[in-house]
């Protein structure tokens, strides 16, 4: 059973003119950290309030942990931190917890239980009492991730979730995502913070308006084959000299140098004329893309032929 | 049990909105009002006089109209002024469940769109039956014990006033999923209230027209709508311990009240948020 199954969905807004999402089929498994990236207005809010049943689709299936999204009851198992949630602001965060927890079915002692345990791992366990109105927005942010967990779901959908939280706070998140996902929980991310999502997915998707472009594991789009990062300390015409020797390529960026090798062999050769030439190197590091890079250039691939 | 937690979510909303507090305020003090206004003597076991604002009244008969006469007074200021007051206090908790941020919050919860609607609205039935029923019970109460005739009459009055008010919170809940604005739904709302009375004037009225289609036009409108001038009656008749003579414009008030709450739940259950 997959976590989360889609086939063909498609949202059309404004009459057709505008399309949220295209013939979107995904499927995500369970047990993993699944980012989805695109840029503002690819239709990634659209995905999630779909398989939520918060609008209905224009055509497709889908359906979350076996059941088709038509099924309010799975949501038992769904925890959902919305882009723009706001709590009304009379309410203190213990009781924003309380109304939430009980319509997702918790009773009693167990839900105060619960609900101080996730004040206590959000951070908010002093501000308990306080109305919603006070807190900052990365505290609302905190607050909307601890009602997410509330009733311990299998799978969660989180819309840009460290939205307008400090650095310390980002990677708290980040430990607790990764501490949920060991636990099997299956987390569904929407995030514009690609140094985050690269660090914890374990596969992403993107999607351009409304279109999927690519989806795979994080590490096979970012790993490059054969090329490293060379640093080193000075003799820069030595090293351009071997190479072209060598029939090595070499590029410089960022102050660095890059090198392209055919296999290992060669790489070990040009380390050994580079040290019988008395060169200092100081690194040689596998050269892997950002994401961040490897998002841009899809990006700019498909630009153009959208809608 | 997720039924109940919408309730009382939209009862907490309901409280952090001063209009009620004011409402509880104005019931307070009308019962203090009655209670040191309405003076009584009683002499050997039997009431020897009533007097109220001083003035002293004697015989039995007279009592039974004066509590009457008080009673539907209290009975038709809670139906007009406190149907107003409770229309409006209540007019932005639909709006306010709307809004994007806050009704995905529920969607996502294990509840369905008819438990959310239902919720709302049956929230602000019990917020409103709370503040119509203090006043009814403790006045009810004190010139009960201060005449010593029981009027259940009064208690049933209580009971037609949120039913009226339910009829007319169904019609701004189904204004206020249309177009999710409080004010607009207001409005409309009040209108239907101080226009449909109108309507039992309608004969006058076609007198004045060519075509008999208005005729039907109009007499389906009467029939349709609440009818909120005969409920009016209705109630005064309960108060007085009068026979009503028709249930007709309760009845098909609260069929109103079903049919746009079931048509409402339709367009709610389509809505994209
Ligand atoms: N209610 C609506 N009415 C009309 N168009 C809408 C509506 N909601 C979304 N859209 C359009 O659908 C498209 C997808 O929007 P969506 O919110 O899913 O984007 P997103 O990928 O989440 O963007 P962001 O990164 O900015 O959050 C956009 O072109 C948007 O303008
Ligand atoms: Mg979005």
């Amino acid at each position: 059973m997959f976590a989360i199954e889609t086939q063909h969905l498609s949202k059309f807004y404004s009459r057709g003119k505008v399309k949220a999402l295209q013939n979107f089929s995904l499927t995500v498994e369970q047990g993993k950290i699944f980012g989805l990236l695109g840029p503002n207005g690819a239709g990634k809010t659209t995905f999630i309030k779909i398989v939520l049943g918060i609008i209905h689709p224009n055509g497709g299936k889908a359906s979350i942990l076996g059941k088709p999204i038509t099924d309010y009851k799975v949501h038992r198992h769904i925890g959902y931190l919305s882009e723009k949630h706001h709590f009304p602001g009379f309410l203190t965060a213990g009781r924003v917890l309380y109304y939430f927890g009980k319509m997702s079915g918790l009773t009693g002692s167990a839900l105060e239980k619960r609900m101080d345990e996730l004040l206590e791992l959000v951070k908010l366990s002093d501000w308990k009492n306080h109305k919603v109105r006070e807190f900052s927005k990365g505290m609302q942010q905190r607050l909307g991730l601890a009602h997410a967990l509330i009733n311990d779901p299998k799978l969660i959908f989180l819309d840009e979730p460290t939205d307008g939280i400090d650095p310390v706070g980002r990677r708290e998140i980040r430990d607790l995502l990764q501490l949920l996902r060991d636990q099997g929980k299956t987390i569904f991310l929407n995030s514009h913070l690609l140094s985050e999502v690269e660090r914890i997915s374990d596969e992403i998707a993107i999607l351009k308006d409304g279109r999927l472009l690519k989806k795979g594991p994080v590490h096979e789009f970012l790993a490059v084959d054969r090329q490293y990062q060379l640093k080193i300390a000075q003799e820069k015409n030595t090293l351009e000299a071997i190479c072209q020797k060598m029939s090595v390529t070499l590029s410089q960026t960022d102050g660095a140098f890059m090198i392209s090798v055919k296999n290992d062999e060669q790489l070990n050769e040009l380390i050994d004329r580079l040290r019988s030439s008395k060169v200092l190197i100081r690194a040689i590091v596998p050269y892997k893309i950002s994401l961040e890079d490897f998002f841009i250039d899809v990006i700019e691939e498909n630009e153009g032929d959208g809608q | 049990m997720k039924l109940w937690s919408i309730i009382l979510l939209t009862f907490r909303e309901s409280l952090a909105k001063k209009t009620f507090m004011a409402f509880l305020g104005i019931s307070t003090f009308i019962c203090l009002l009655l209670i040191f206004a309405l003076n009584l003597d009683i002499v050997n076991g039997m009431q020897s006089s009533v007097s109220l604002f001083g003035q002293d009244i004697e015989s039995a008969a007279e009592i039974t109209k004066i509590l009457f006469g008080i009673e539907s007074g209290i009975a038709i200021l809670l139906f007009s002024g406190g149907i107003f007051m409770s229309l409006f206090a209540t007019s932005s908790l639909v709006p306010s469940l709307l809004q994007e941020g806050y009704i995905d919050i529920f969607i996502s919860k294990p509840v369905s769109r008819l438990d959310i609607l239902l919720g709302r609205y049956l929230g602000a039935i019990v917020i409103v039956a709370l503040n119509i029923f203090y006043l009814v019970i403790f006045s009810g109460a004190i010139l009960s014990i201060k005449t010593g005739i029981w009027n259940w009459g009064y208690l049933w009055a209580g009971v037609i006033i949120v039913l009226t008010f339910g009829a007319l919170f169904a019609l701004m809940t189904f204004l206020s999923v249309l177009s999710r604005s409080g004010p607009l739904s207001l409005m409309i709302t009040y209108l239907v209230l101080f226009f449909s009375p109108m309507l039992l004037a309608r004969d006058e009225i076609y007198a004045l027209l060519s075509s008999p289609v208005y005729g039907y036009f109009f007499d389906g409108l009467y029939y349709f709508l609440p009818k909120t001038a005969e409920l009016g009656v209705i109630l005064q008749k309960l108060v007085s311990n009068q026979p009503v003579e028709s249930w007709m414009p309760l009845w098909s008030s609260m069929l109103f009240a079903v049919f746009m709450l079931a048509v409402t739940a339709y367009i709610f259950q389509k809505k994209n948020f």
